[in-house]
């Protein structure tokens, strides 16, 4: 029992961050129905741009975690959306009336540039980076079950990311033109509403939230390489459509869902490690069998 | 119900003897489909006899389409059966299809990259038997299959007026083109009853009358057609009988004349009642 | 994808016009200073091509400090010269092939220049050779663009509409006899394209090709070609297949690009199985080396390699079989539950499916020997046709007098695999089942009310797909004679798939070229071996950009890439009907 709270708090620490990525997958999924291959990979580069700011601080200040931790943060998130931006205006714009395929062929590349270029141009990119952890490090205690700091910073993070979310997206103008955009692209045109911008402020919400999930994965693991954003970004993806893609809650729910359940499975079941990265499949696949519009139902309009 | 029965006279059908009331092919029985808290259709009755032209009209909304989709099985009614010559119809829209009821839709879905003759082809696919086996070893009999059924297709088209063009895709033709090509496409299924979705939206007086004497010459081959219009003119001159759906309930059902005359019908479509 | 809201579009378009009229302004030349400059220019990259282009030898190939000959890369800018030279003769027509084909001088010059200084240690290593041809080929760009701009002010567009005219073609003798030479030409330069060994030659190389077909398709060349070829489309085959038989007897033993070609061989053989899949029925499929795999693996363990775990050895044309079965059973377990799904949720799962493999095949220790895989796979031996000998793919023989390498044999098996794919594809694709695919591509809904069932023809063209991916995937492991988990990674699924598309989707030579394209080019770029990935990855992004529809595309596919779907503008066409009761009601019997 002991042991279960334990993996059961682990699990929604992954599952938090699981959740941060997958929102932006679902909101941009739910405005262009474009399945954004490449955001996996801007939550690595908001990690890479939090850890090049760290460097470059003096060192006084790199060990003050109340002062680098903010800037960290700015510049993951700042790094990130710059990313997200350029590519949605250079790669994504010019695609949104081609088929799919092309589209999601256009999104692989986007993926395999960013990834090739945090290797060849980050100093050292090749090779791991060990990130800081900032926050005090040590335990504290409920029970019998520990709970490392940095965990609890990250699920609080993580929760007021998705309350400010929520707050947006349905008490903000620009919220609500969102939701007109997803609904239906070319009556929100004839309202006033400038899609282009929308899509744009879509892909930076959700860069945002991704850079916000960056920075904390470098705290927990302590390291960061140029390729997690490739398994991240996937089961991100899973996880948002586990929940019914296009739906903000559910993407939330799918991700903890997703963490929870990987390290119960990797726990409890003999020799569950070494098939770790499984059973997130395995769970999208059974649950998309038995509900093909996720736990939540899908957000995303269809029109016949 | 019972008045429309006796008053419908088959002044068109000159191959039926007598005074045997034409066959019933299709029945649609208390077909209800619930969108949400929505009643869509709610217990909608409904048939067609052989060699019949029948016209569906109502206001936006009433649930014209939504009742095409649940005879071809795009939408599952929450009630009700529809029956073909009798047999229950298994609500998938391949089995309709294969049943023989072919349908056009509101918005034309051609298969746009297709030439119009594989468009046709694609209408003979529950008349063809032929598998992979059968494809890959290419003996006679594939060829023999394969040669009719380019020629069917290519009567069809010819039918409706068209040309098969080797280098032409469908989404270059024009639009009333695209509207006929649609028409030879279902009528490749060789259906019993045919379901036409506004066949004339945004055709010019001289389309519309086209597609007029098209409709009749397709009742003529013996096909039973059921037309959905908004264009009154058309349906009036057009249809043997006319079925008034308003807010997923029938609201009339008689010849046109009847139906001109019901006063439900005129409230229907002007929102008050003109006594 | 949702349609692009057309008038967002025209101001960001409009915004950028602003831009360039600037720079158009400045730039703008006078009809007689636009043939100086172009004709100057044209003396400069001819002066250029017999001129040094680095100043001193540190190692630079080709000889580039001799002047008097045009050694190394600069001989690349003699064709494409030429063609400029013509071209000033079709202007204003050929105002468009003649900016490609200058792009494709600036871009030979560029890149050489660039390469000198960088191996040179400075731009002092650059001689004046290289600064002219630079020069050159600025100026005849200039000269051309000039051109363009007049034409896009005047909005005569001319050199655009050649797409749509009708292709006049000569005699059928004359057909024939142009297939007779274009073919045998054709396999002498790619054959002179391997042969090509230093990166700076090749890259030349290449920009020469492509420029000088970008320019000539702006001329409408390959719709003629393409046209031609469609006439002749057995002839063309067949002497393509004997140019492709008879290309081992031309390598003097030498393996080498044998086996650069079987791999090419039986990933274009996989990439027509994927084809069925993703071009013909428009499913996506994202864990397509799985099957591959499976494939391998079941080859692998049936032919007794050295480090197996299973100790039989079973006929090849039986693990062939066998292969392809298993193969074909998996796809349907993998396809049955999910192609109910939309096509983003198969890709997924797909995905996902291929992850699973991958994994399973990493940690099942007992029969796959995890991360380690399966080595020492045994050459194929087939009973001979000739003696009771089986033939053994491990010898090497001699046949007319010529000793072919081992790898002849695989080579042949591979065209034998290619052949036998393409057969099956096109036989299922013009055929009841191809057209339901289509039909399902095209229009799901539409499709299953013509009565396709759409669940059993995506089932059967996913399980088909995958046997034929598992039947090249048994070749695939008797060739590398070694299975491994890392073998069949995400990014072979994505190469497939990007060579399928690359090529052009729903066609064989596509199918061949995008494999082509994809395992002969790597080898040909070692020296950008550490940004090989980087490139492959852009030039994604900028294949969908400028020519989504691949290289070879479905002629009449082409459309879909390029225009709006007519169906979007149905909805605009449609009438009022509710007024019309309202006019029309007075009694009025058959009234039209």
């Amino acid at each position: 029992m002991e042991q279960f709270a334990q993996q059961f708090v682990n699990g929604v620490v992954l599952g938090a961050m699981y959740g941060l990525i997958a929102l932006g997958y679902t909101m941009v999924y739910g405005i262009i129905q474009l399945w954004n291959f490449a955001h996996g990979e801007i939550f690595m580069v908001g990690a890479f741009g939090g850890l090049a700011v760290w460097t470059a601080l003096p060192e006084s200040l790199a060990e003050n975690a109340f002062l680098a931790l903010p800037l960290i943060f700015t510049a993951a998130v700042f790094t990130a959306t710059f990313t997200a931006v350029l590519v949605e205006r250079v790669a994504y714009r010019p695609l949104r009336s081609s088929p799919r395929i092309t589209a999601l062929i256009t999104a692989i590349g986007v993926s395999i540039v960013l990834q090739e270029s945090v290797r060849l141009f980050y100093p050292d990119g090749k090779r791991p980076q060990s990130f800081p952890g900032l926050v005090a490090e040590g335990n504290f205690s409920i029970g019998d079950v520990r709970i490392p700091w940095v965990s609890l910073f990250i699920v609080i993070v993580a929760f007021f990311a998705m309350l400010l979310l929520q707050a947006f997206v349905h008490a903000t103008k620009t919220g609500k033109a969102m939701r007109a955009v997803s609904q239906d692209p070319d009556t929100a045109r004839l309202m006033g509403i400038d899609v282009n911008r929308i899509i744009m402020v879509t892909f930076a919400v959700g860069a945002i939230l991704a850079a916000l999930a960056g920075v904390l994965q470098g705290m927990k693991f302590r390291q960061i390489d140029f390729h997690m954003g490739f398994l991240a970004g996937l089961k991100a993806f899973t996880a948002a459509v586990l929940g019914g893609i296009g739906n903000i809650t559910g993407a939330v729910l799918g991700g903890l869902l997703l963490g929870i359940t990987e390290v119960m499975a990797t726990q409890y079941i003999p020799q569950g490690s070494a098939w770790k990265d499984v059973w997130a499949f395995i769970v999208l696949i059974v649950v998309l069998v038995f509900r093909p519009t996720g736990l939540l139902g899908e957000d995303v309009s269809v029109r016949a | 119900m019972k008045s429309v029965d006796s008053d419908f006279s088959p002044s068109s059908l000159s191959g039926l003897a007598g005074n045997f009331p034409p066959r019933v092919l299709l029945r649609a029985s208390g077909l209800t489909v619930r969108f949400g808290g929505l009643l869509a259709l709610d217990a909608v009755d409904f048939e067609v006899r052989e060699g019949e032209i029948v016209g569906l009209i109502g206001p936006n909304g009433a649930g014209k389409t939504t009742f095409f989709n649940c005879l071809t099985g795009l939408v599952m009614p929450d009630e009700g059966e529809v029956r073909y010559k009798g047999q229950l119809l298994v609500l998938r829209p391949y089995k309709v299809a294969e049943a023989g009821l072919a349908r056009t839709f509101q918005n034309i879905r051609l298969f746009p990259n297709m030439t119009p003759l594989e468009n046709v082809l694609v209408g003979r696919h529950c008349h063809t038997k032929e598998g992979v086996w059968s494809a890959l070893w290419r003996g006679k009999r594939f060829r023999e299959a394969e040669a009719s059924a380019r020629m069917a297709a290519a009567e069809f088209l010819d039918f409706v007026g068209l040309v098969p063009d080797e280098d032409l895709s469908a989404h270059s033709l024009s639009y009333g083109d695209q509207r006929r090509l649609e028409i030879a496409r279902a009528l490749a299924c060789e259906p019993g009853v045919l379901l036409l979705d506004e066949p004339t939206a945004g055709m010019n007086p001289r389309e519309t009358q086209a597609m007029l004497e098209l409709v009749q010459q397709i009742r003529d081959r013996g096909v039973a057609v059921v037309v959905i219009e908004h264009d009154m003119r058309f349906i009036f001159s057009l249809c043997d009988r006319i079925v008034v759906l308003d807010s997923g309930c029938k609201l009339s059902e008689g010849t046109s004349v009847e139906v001109r005359k019901d006063p439900r019908v005129i409230e229907a479509y002007l929102g008050i009642s003109p006594e | 994808m949702t349609p692009v809201p057309p008038s967002a579009s025209h101001l960001t378009s409009r915004h950028k016009t602003n831009w360039s009229e600037m720079w158009r302004s400045v730039l703008r030349l006078s009809g007689r200073w636009r043939f100086v400059l172009g004709i100057a220019g044209a003396l400069f990259v001819w002066t250029a091509a017999f001129s040094p282009w680095a100043s001193f030898a540190f190692g630079y190939p080709g000889k580039m400090t001799l002047s008097g000959f045009p050694g190394g890369a600069r001989v690349y800018l003699l064709p494409l010269l030429l063609l400029v030279s013509l071209l000033f003769f079709t202007l204003p027509v050929g105002a468009t092939a003649g900016v490609r084909a200058a792009l494709g001088l600036l871009f030979i010059a560029g890149y050489n220049f660039i390469a000198i200084s960088w191996e040179g240690d400075g731009v002092d290593a650059v001689a004046w050779g290289a600064w002219i041809a630079l020069l050159g080929s600025l100026l005849l760009l200039w000269a051309f663009a000039s051109f363009l701009w007049e034409e896009a002010d005047g909005r005569s567009l001319s050199g655009q509409t050649a797409g749509h005219t009708a292709v006049k073609l000569p005699d059928p003798i004359w057909q024939m006899l142009l297939v007779f030479g274009g073919v045998p030409a054709l396999l002498i330069c790619f054959v002179y394209a391997l042969d090509v060994e230093e990166s700076s030659r090749f890259v030349s190389l290449i920009c020469c090709l492509g420029a000088g077909s970008a320019a000539l398709s702006s001329l409408g060349f390959f719709n003629w070609t393409s046209e031609l070829l469609a006439r002749q489309r057995t002839f063309a085959v067949i002497l393509l297949l004997i140019a492709a038989l008879v290309f081992p007897f031309t390598q003097d033993g030498n393996g080498y690009w044998l086996r650069v070609l079987i791999s090419v061989g039986v990933f274009a053989s996989a990439a027509i199985g994927l084809n069925i899949v993703v071009g013909l029925t428009g499913l996506l499929d994202l864990g397509y080396i799985a099957f591959f795999g499976i494939g391998a693996y079941v080859s692998a363990l049936l032919s007794d390699a050295d480090f197996t775990t299973v100790h039989v050895r079973v006929p090849f044309l039986l693990v062939l079989l066998i292969g392809a079965t298993v193969a074909g059973l998996v796809g349907i377990f993998v396809g049955a539950p999910t192609l109910r799904l939309r096509g983003d949720y198969l890709a997924i799962v797909t995905l996902g499916f291929g992850e699973i493999f991958r994994i399973t095949m990493n940690n099942w220790n007992g029969l796959t020997r995890g991360p380690n895989g399966i080595a020492g796979i045994s050459d194929l031996e087939i009973p001979s046709l000739f003696g009771s000998t089986p033939l053994n793919f491990g010898d090497a023989h001699e046949v007319f007098g010529v000793s072919l390498p081992n790898f002849a044999n695989y080579y042949f098996l591979c065209i034998f695999l290619f052949i036998g794919m393409a057969i099956l594809f096109s036989r299922l694709g013009n055929s009841r089942i191809g057209r339901a695919w289509m039909a399902i591509r095209e229009d799901e809904i539409a499709a299953s009310s013509m009565g396709v069932n759409p669940v059993r023809f995506k089932l059967l063209s996913f399980a088909l797909g995958a046997s034929m991916a598992g039947a090249a995937g048994t070749v695939s492991a008797h060739v590398t004679q070694q299975v491994s988990p890392d073998s069949f990674t995400f990014m072979e699924s994505i190469l497939l798939l990007a060579a399928v598309v690359l090529g052009g989707m729903g066609t064989i030579p596509g199918a061949l070229l995008g494999a082509g394209v994809f395992y002969l080019l790597p080898e040909k770029l070692r020296a950008f071996q550490d940004v090989r990935m980087l490139m492959f990855g852009a030039a994604l992004i900028i294949m969908m950009r400028y020519r989504p529809e691949g290289l070879i595309p479905n002629r009449r596919r082409k459309a879909e890439f390029r225009e709006e779907k007519s169906r979007f503008s149905a909805g605009f066409l449609k009438g009022t009907g509710e007024l019309d009761l309202m006019q029309q009601n007075p009694v009025q019997e058959g009234g039209t």
